[in-house]
């Protein structure tokens, strides 16, 4: 009984910590590389969950329409990322600091309101198909069965941008281009283009956690400011530009999320960001980032 | 030079604008008087937030969590210990400065964006301590009932004491800025390692500039509070942090109104625009990239790039004051 | 120097001349502000209240507007369903558009922070939609009523439900799961002392508050199923709501625990058609189905239908239309738009609603509507499930004493 209780909590944070991971790892990876803290990251996730929610209706009424709607909301979300990246983002690479806090954040509340003049202020609910409608059993623990879909995507992307930045050769450009832009230039490699790749790869992470978010409640306007904060968290705690520390950061978000609610539950956001200005105030560069040079 | 000029030469411009206000109330219908009001609060807090800015050289994205410590001080000791507003207001400033003191001390040892990120954290830590702390803050709800005397009570009154008040407050930042203090920080920001080279406890010295802007910052947040007659906990939130920084920009970071003139164009346009679109953060977006890619140093920036203003202070000598410190 | 002087004396003047040409407002019109939480956690019920209220004034205004001579002009503004921004809408309206009256808002704690503004300014202010007891209970103002049955008489009737499931089931433990924020607040509180009172024998195992606006209601959900209790009260409304019951249902959680006493109103009922589990007790505030009987509801409902590609309206829009309704009687008894005689004919009024005839306590400015309870299910009448074996619990039964509420007025102004 007592083991039970605590695997399923500590489940429902593992998916909790998941869906942050999706979110906040392409927020990090641009981070990392481009140095752009991008605060319309969440608000290009909820894109993909509103863009998910269209293709879903269009296609309701076979069985198929989540599953092909999830890479068609990610794809195309990566589509607007990489327009805002060339209309936009590129003139920001020479700017200074507030400049680009400032212009994410403009992007942020334009796209916010975007969404409202689209998809009206109603709130938009997924209907599952029937395979992921009941529970699953583990060590005697209901789970719903959506959320190991969830996790295996979760570390599904984990594991692929891994390989991609550890084994392929734009990885390797990429992982240069965070040490040294100039290096890099000066072997006649088109940072602009790498940066550009970069920005739509984060953008078409989110639309795809977006895409998965809109099976699992109801998409609401607003829901992008509570999670951009969440992904900050995550970030700052695992180290921007880690990939492990980004999943190590929303592991830790999302358990502790799930058992403080338990003892005190009062205190889950307070403790979180406790936690985040702790790692902050300790290592500056997060758990498994490393320092940049001051 | 410039200091043998005559008194009006020198400061014809803040008093321009200190008579225009005086004289507004009597000209405008009481909707505007409420807008003026709150371009004074806004404004003193915009300023505050720019001695961290435009005069040290570093981007707090958190200074709404000392406006909303304020806001609460005078809220609580006005709703739950009946205090006289006024009493509340140097209160405020001490329980905002005790807040930056704390928080603070780990802000200053960082720089450029990680400083940037540890204010947001600590503004958002502030936020959900006073979102979820529902005996004492009242929580999501936030605080009702913080009525000003009878004598402040209708709009015109509560004007011109909110123009006291941030006239007061401006022209002690503005001689803190002109102090050896003032000019001690602008070293800092347009080379931190040389100055340090120099004998200064930088670090000592941004905790104080950081502890002076979190005071002002909760005055304006005290002003805030019986102005509405309420206080919530999205005053504190990274979002409201997010005002005077485009305030400063808009206005011009390198000069000492630039500020308030941003918070002049900001809330004015609020209120404008509000009037027949729903869509305010989309206009506000839009007119946020617009500053930020055509109008670089904000109103007073292009004034001084037309020639209309000689130099003035502060100005940086072509270096990004922000910049540094990344990379 | 002549010429900068110059520039700013221009600008200045266009300024003021761009203020005071944009207030020039003809007196006739009957302004209505109508705040609500366009955005935020309201919007679910915000948008169907604002539809409520576009078809009462469209019908009004079909015959001239109030007394014949008034059309009305909607004024409307999004909220965001947060206080402050609440408070700051809500003067824009009485300042700038010099509204009469404000309808507002889904939430609770906004309601309660413009409550003061408006009493401020003399302008009517109606409760619509939001129902925290305090809003009318404590630091009473005359210029504000509310049409939707308050979170002391939702509470009775979710109480009630309960302890007859609970005597019938024998039920002891039970954990509650409430919204954190005034309404959430009120209504459990006052659920856990009723409890106490009907039904001694039920102890409360464990409170849970998730934020107002929670994504992510797992982690309750699955602890609430360790903690495995005889039945979980949840008081979660809007957006909230549908997460949860979505969220919660493929866990199999409405299987293993027995869920009583949550709101389901029309919109639930609507939006999860297709999912919501069968079976529920639960509670509601205005349900279209439960007045059919009404001509006015039936006509209601038809003129709705027509005006909204064939939508059922929900309570929310009940319950905007009742609240022009309301206003209009009141002008039409005061025989004038003027605020302040508007605010004393309505004191204690008794007005033709949709859902019957229903009077304005005059102690409280609360209507003295019903509630309702009944367990959600399908009926071939209708596209979604509604709420069947409807039992209405009458304002008499489920309304707070009014000895009570001097006793809570006294106790404030100490």
């Amino acid at each position: 009984m007592e083991f039970t209780f605590f695997f399923s909590q500590f489940m429902s944070g593992l998916t909790y910590g998941m869906m942050l991971f999706l979110v906040a790892s392409g927020f990090s990876l641009i981070f990392g590389v481009m140095n752009i803290l991008n605060f319309a990251h969440a608000t290009l996730w909820l894109i993909g969950a509103y863009l998910c929610f269209t293709f879903w209706s269009l296609m309701q009424s076979y069985d198929i329409a989540l599953w092909l709607s999830i890479p068609l909301a990610a794809v195309t979300t990566g589509a607007i990322g990489w327009i805002c990246e060339v209309v936009l983002i590129k003139r920001l690479y020479k700017r200074e600091l507030h400049e680009q806090l400032l212009i994410t954040y403009a992007m942020a509340l334009i796209f916010g309101d975007l969404i409202k003049i689209t998809w009206g202020p109603t709130d938009k609910l997924i209907v599952r198909p029937p395979i992921i409608q009941k529970p699953v059993h583990l060590f005697g623990a209901p789970i719903d069965s959506y959320f190991i879909f969830v996790i295996f995507i979760g570390f599904a992307v984990a594991v692929g941008l891994w390989w991609f930045l550890k084994f392929t050769k734009y990885g390797h450009i990429v992982k240069a281009a965070v040490f040294s832009r100039e290096m890099v230039n000066a072997l006649g490699i088109p940072i602009p283009r790498i940066y550009t790749w970069v920005f739509t790869l984060g953008i078409f992470i989110a639309g795809l956690a977006g895409g998965i978010q809109s099976a699992i409640g109801s998409i609401t306007l607003g829901m992008d400011m509570s999670t951009i904060i969440q992904a900050f968290c995550v970030v700052v705690i695992g180290g921007f530009g880690s990939l492990t520390g980004t999943l190590v950061g929303s592991l830790i978000v999302g358990e502790v999320f799930s058992f403080a609610i338990l003892y005190w539950p009062d205190g889950a956001m307070v403790l979180i960001f406790a936690i985040t200005a702790a790692i902050l105030v300790i290592r500056p560069w997060g758990l498994f980032g490393t320092p940049l040079r001051a | 030079m410039e200091r043998k000029k005559s008194f009006i030469k020198r400061y014809w411009l803040p008093l321009v604008l200190f008579i225009i206000a005086l004289l507004l109330p009597a000209l405008i219908p009481s909707f505007w008087v409420h807008v003026f009001t709150e371009i004074l609060i806004l404004g003193l807090f915009a300023i505050a937030f720019n001695l961290i800015f435009g005069y040290m050289g570093q981007l707090s994205f958190g200074q709404a969590a000392y406006y909303g410590i304020g806001a609460y001080t005078t809220g609580l000791l006005m709703v739950k210990a009946n205090w006289p507003l006024i009493a509340t207001l140097p209160v405020s400033m001490i329980t905002a400065g005790i807040g930056a003191l704390i928080l603070g001390f780990f802000c200053v040892r960082l720089r450029g964006v990680y400083f940037s990120i540890l204010t947001i954290a600590f503004g958002q830590l502030v936020f959900f301590i006073i979102f979820q702390w529902y005996s004492f803050t009242g929580g999501d709800n936030g605080l009702q009932g913080i009525n000003p005397p009878d004598w402040l009570f209708s709009a015109v009154p509560y004007y011109y004491f909110t123009l006291i008040v941030v006239t007061i407050a401006s022209i002690i930042i503005y001689f803190i800025t002109e102090s050896p203090f003032g000019y001690t920080m602008r070293a800092i920001r347009d080379n931190t390692e040389r100055t340090e080279f120099i004998g200064i406890n930088v670090q000592r010295y941004m905790l104080i500039n950081f502890i002076i802007s979190g005071m002002f910052c909760g005055l304006a947040g005290a002003l805030w509070g019986p102005f509405n007659r309420s206080v919530a906990p999205d005053l504190c939130g990274w979002q409201h942090s997010g005002t005077p920084v485009f305030m400063a920009v808009m206005g011009g970071p390198h000069h000492f109104l630039g500020p308030m003139i941003g918070s002049v164009i900001f809330t004015f346009l609020n209120a404008f625009v509000t009037g027949f679109t729903e869509y305010w953060p989309l206009v506000s977006g839009i007119v946020i990239i617009f500053v930020v890619m055509l109008m670089p140093g904000g109103v007073f920036g292009v004034i001084k790039e037309k020639g209309y203003f000689k130099a003035k202070e502060p100005v940086s000598n072509g270096t990004n004051p922000v910049d540094k410190g990344r990379d | 120097m002549k010429s900068k002087f110059l520039g700013i004396v221009v600008a200045v003047a266009l300024l003021l001349g761009f203020i005071i040409s944009g207030n020039v407002a003809a007196a006739e019109p009957y302004h209505l502000g109508v705040a609500l939480g366009f955005t935020g956690t309201g919007t679910l019920y915000s948008k169907d209240q604002l539809e409520g209220i576009q078809l009462a004034v469209e019908e009004i205004n079909a015959k001239g507007g109030f007394l014949g001579k008034h059309p009305i002009k909607i004024f409307q503004q999004d909220t965001q369903t947060k206080p402050d921004v609440g408070v700051r809408t809500v003067k824009d309206l009485i300042l700038r558009d010099k509204v009469r009256a404000v309808i507002n808002d889904y939430s609770s704690a906004v309601a309660v922070a413009v409550k003061p503004i408006c009493r401020e300014y003399k302008v009517l202010h109606i409760a619509a939609i939001s129902n925290s007891e305090n809003i009318t209970k404590v630091n009473y103002s005359p210029y504000t009523f509310q049409v939707v049955p308050n979170t002391y008489m939702q509470a009775k009737a979710a109480s009630y439900a309960v302890a007859q499931m609970a005597q019938k089931k024998g039920w002891k433990e039970y954990v509650t799961l409430a919204s954190d924020y005034e309404w959430g607040r009120a209504t459990q509180e006052e659920v856990v002392a009723d409890l106490k009172r009907v039904a001694p024998f039920l102890k409360v195992k464990k409170e849970l508050w998730p934020k107002l606006g929670e994504t992510q209601f797992t982690s309750f959900i699955t602890s609430m199923m360790g903690m495995k209790p005889d039945f979980v009260y949840a008081c979660l409304a809007s957006k909230d709501n549908v997460t949860f019951t979505e969220q919660a249902k493929p866990y199999g959680f409405f299987d293993k625990i027995p869920y009583v006493g949550s709101m389901q109103s029309v919109t639930e009922l609507i939006t999860e058609a297709k999912t919501l589990p069968r079976g529920l007790v639960a509670i509601s505030r205005a349900p279209f189905f439960a007045h059919m009987d009404v001509p006015m509801m039936a006509s209601f409902v038809k003129n709705y239908r027509a005006k909204f590609n064939g939508k059922y309206p929900s309570d929310w829009a009940v319950m905007g239309y009742d609240a022009v309704y309301a206003l209009k009687q009141g002008v039409e008894k005061a025989g004038t738009i003027d605020t302040d005689k508007v605010k004393d004919v309505m004191k204690g009024l008794t007005v033709d609603l949709t859902r019957g005839k229903l009077q304005f306590r005059p102690i409280d400015n609360q209507l003295r509507c019903s509630s309702y309870v009944g367990v959600v299910g399908d009926d071939p009448k209708y596209p979604f499930p509604i709420l069947k074996d409807l039992i209405e619990i009458k304002a008499s039964d489920c309304e707070r004493p009014e000895a009570e509420i001097i006793e809570a007025r006294k106790a404030e102004k100490k």
